[in-house]
């Protein structure tokens, strides 16, 4: 149980916490708008509030 | 069309809607009423009339219970009930728990109101409703949850629209805060007490009521937006895959914000650094939404000067990215120690309510009514005089509380030559007047717009009952 | 592959995957309260006696008129750490001060002044007659009157609010084992006022000597929310601890 007090000290929860956002961020953009063919599947539903009419 | 009208009240249940549709506008009315009525009492005390039942202590919660949940909930399950039924081209899974959550809704925002007058109060904000009250919003709420999913479920598209995500986190996070905040030890049917205390009970209350804010009040409205924009816009969305990201974003990180309301106070300080930080990252997908919704209208802007109800829509949209911009800025802890306990609070919520949620359900009300009871608007010059007074109220009240708290977060702190305060709080409060005068009068306008579209929208209903008695005339959607 | 398409198809996996997103903050910043010590300070007399306690029937019921009313949305009750608030107000408020607070009433918003420490500022008389008439002490206040709390009060189940506060955990006794226990950590003045089957006999007591109305025959609201006033921030002696004692907390 002793490891856990190292995330109790923010000099080192900081850094951490950056380094995860940060990572995931670029890990969403690279996901999201890397990929041409991804991004246009993604993008395919967006005409559904029209097949209503 | 009329016949088209016919059969799409067999495939979908819009009767729930009208019901719906119309109590939003009614307790939109009678809780900006109320709204005004406190705003005056503020500014001219001799209004309380040494009455118990409509002092100030006693009607604000009457009033923020009518608008939050009596204006805005109804809005919510009005729209909410009309878009999945829409995106899923499936009708509700069942009318007969359809009607009871109208009615069960309904009775929860009279009984709360009671509650308030009469004093029965938990003394949580947000939360005033004492435990009975409390156990029928949890069956409602679980009832409205199981028709909602299961009316995903038997959907006719595989695809789930993004609306339908912002409503399905609204309803699950709304459950899971309105759970672990109204946690009691009941004394007697109109009494309890918290089981949380002090430093644990306010961060419970926070996590609360600032996410009462980011799901009920932001996340279900984006998903309104989600839908009304792209419709009355008549094009798709702008991007969906920002709204993906900004979707997971969003929900993820509002749940950490709240105990920005606590800054300064005796909480430990990691929690309230924790809640600074996110609250700033938040401005990344509160803006996605803004820009997702605005840009919707690129190479439309046109529209914008014919279509006063595409105007709700998008001015609604630039008070959210105004509002989403001040409150991180207010998080930062220098700021709050100024803004903390001023106006200044009041007037960030009055953009976000009046500016955002109030307008963005003006839009898409307007939207909704031709359509649910087939006919067209009864006058568009209306919606046009109602845009305008929403807008020049909004404005008025939030430069009122803008400068009224500036101004008395600044005379607090203000120290005379001998380094004594300068300012007794009396005289603070009494610079306050003028101010509290002109927020009265921005919260007036307001109403009158509101009262404006009670009037068109009864107009619009009662000139569609005519007609369907008549001549099934033919009428353009 | 990660595909988010199938999130949108798959109801079920897109809403255990929202459960999970929005329970996180919450358990972040909320459980690790109820565990870490030091959340709450110790404030105790050199004699080991614990100056925080639970309010007296009396008080206690003047707290909750003081939530009937809704006060708590025109004052706080939350001094911060900072030179103006601490020359208005007094010494920034500690998370002990509140521990027996159900609910908290911190407060958001000050239309009137900080009450975290009004206990003892002002006399009883005063007291009363700012609630019968605001204006007639304070010009320039726009607090309703509240002459309605002259009215007798219902004190018939003092005794069952406090065992409900006592199921939440505050130490109000029953038994003879709670009240020594009381006796020892509050000493036994407090003790006996923590004694749930005392409540109504203490209550009425506390009214008659304490004469918050200035009216001994009958006890009022007006009784019970001046004497919970006057016990404001009042508990801590803070002249007992060094200036910086309790910063290690924050």
């Amino acid at each position: 149980m002793e490891w856990l007090m190292w995330f109790t000290r923010l000099e080192n929860t900081k850094p951490l916490g950056l380094l995860i956002f940060f990572i995931t961020f670029c890990g969403i953009l690279l996901y999201v708008y890397g990929s041409k063919e991804r991004g246009e599947r993604l993008e395919s539903h967006k005409n559904m509030p029209f097949q209503d009419d | 069309m009329a016949s088209v009208a016919i059969g799409s009240s067999e495939q979908y249940n819009y009767d729930i809607v009208r019901k719906f549709t119309i109590m939003a506008l009614i307790w939109g009315a009678v809780g900006m009423l109320i709204g005004v009525f406190i705003a005056s009492e503020l500014a001219w005390p001799f209004l309380n009339f040494d009455f118990p039942y409509i002092t100030f202590g006693r009607l604000r919660p009457v009033h923020t219970g009518a608008v939050i949940f009596g204006f805005g909930g109804s809005a919510l399950f009005a729209t909410s009930y009309y878009i999945v039924q829409r995106t899923c081209q499936t009708r509700l899974l069942s009318d007969g728990m359809a009607s009871f959550t109208f009615w069960g809704w309904q009775a929860i925002i009279v009984l709360a109101a009671l509650g308030d007058v009469l004093g029965y109060s938990q003394g949580r904000e947000y939360a005033e409703m004492e435990w009975p009250v409390d156990l029928l919003i949890a069956v409602v709420w679980v009832t409205y949850a199981i028709i909602y999913i299961g009316t995903i479920m038997k959907r006719k598209e595989s695809h789930i629209y993004v609306a339908n995500w912002f409503y399905l986190a609204f309803i699950l996070a709304v459950a899971l805060l309105h759970i672990f905040n109204n946690l009691a030890i009941p004394v007697s049917l109109t009494k309890s007490y918290p089981l949380f205390s002090g430093a644990q009970d306010a961060m419970v209350q926070w996590w609360y009521g600032h996410n009462a804010v980011g799901f009920f009040l932001t996340a279900a409205f984006l998903g309104m937006m989600y839908y009304f924009v792209p419709k009355q816009a008549g094009r798709p969305i702008y991007s969906y895959r920002l709204s993906i990201v900004h979707f997971w974003a969003l929900i993820f990180m509002y749940m950490w914000a709240g105990t920005h309301h606590l800054h300064w106070t005796a909480i430990p300080d990691w929690t309230s650094t924790l809640a600074a930080t996110f609250s700033i990252m938040l401005l990344m997908p509160s803006w996605g939404g803004m820009i997702n919704g605005i840009m919707t209208m690129s190479g439309a802007w046109d529209k914008l000067r014919t279509d006063p109800v595409l105007r709700f829509l998008i001015v609604s949209l630039s008070f959210y990215g105004m509002s989403t911009f001040e409150g991180p800025m207010m998080s930062l802890k220098d700021v709050n120690a100024l803004s903390h306990y001023t106006d200044w609070t009041i007037g960030h919520v009055h953009s976000g309510a009046l500016g955002w949620v109030a307008m963005i359900s003006f839009g898409a009300i307007y939207h909704m009514v031709p359509r649910l009871w087939d006919t067209k608007m009864y006058s568009l010059k209306l919606i046009n005089v109602h845009f305008w007074l929403a807008t020049i109220g909004t404005l008025l009240y939030i430069t009122a509380m803008w400068i009224s708290g500036i101004m008395q977060g600044l005379m607090w702190r203000a120290y005379d030559d001998f380094g004594n305060l300068q300012y007794s709080f009396a005289e603070t409060v009494a610079a306050m007047h003028p101010y509290y005068a002109m927020r009265a009068l921005g919260g007036l306008v307001f109403l009158s717009g509101m009262i404006l579209m009670l009037y068109n929208c009864f107009m619009t209903m009662s000139q569609a009952k005519g007609v369907a008695s008549g001549d099934m005339a033919p009428q353009a959607a | 592959m990660i595909d988010h398409g199938k999130i949108e198809k798959n109801l079920g996996l897109m809403l255990v995957l929202v459960m999970f997103a929005i329970s996180i903050g919450g358990l972040i910043e909320i459980v690790p309260l109820f565990f870490i010590k030091g959340t709450i300070e110790e404030a105790r007399t050199p004699e080991g006696i614990r100056m925080v306690r639970p309010y007296s029937a009396l008080e206690l019921r003047g707290r909750d008129i003081y939530i009937r009313e809704g006060c708590y949305l025109c004052h706080s009750q939350m001094i911060r750490p900072f030179r103006d608030e601490s020359m208005r107000y007094g010494h920034y408020s500690l998370a002990a001060e509140s521990q027996y607070d159900h609910p908290f009433q911190w407060g958001s918003k000050r239309t009137g002044p900080d009450l975290a420490r009004v206990g003892k500022k002002y006399s009883n008389e005063w007291q009363v007659q700012h609630l019968m008439a605001p204006r007639s002490m304070v010009p320039e206040s726009v607090m309703p009157n509240y002459p309605w709390l002259m009215s007798p009060l219902d004190i018939s189940d003092v005794g069952d609010r406090m065992a409900a506060l006592r199921i939440t955990g505050v130490p109000y006794s029953v038994s003879k084992v709670e009240f020594d226990n009381n006796v020892k950590e509050f000493g036994a003045d407090v003790a006996k006022q923590l004694h749930i089957p005392d409540a109504q006999k203490n209550l009425i007591e506390q009214a008659k000597t304490g004469n918050y109305d200035g009216n001994a025959a009958d006890v009022t609201e007006m009784d019970a929310v001046v004497a919970y006033l006057q016990v404001l921030g009042t508990m801590v002696d803070y002249s007992k601890f060094d200036n910086d004692s309790f910063v290690k907390f924050r």
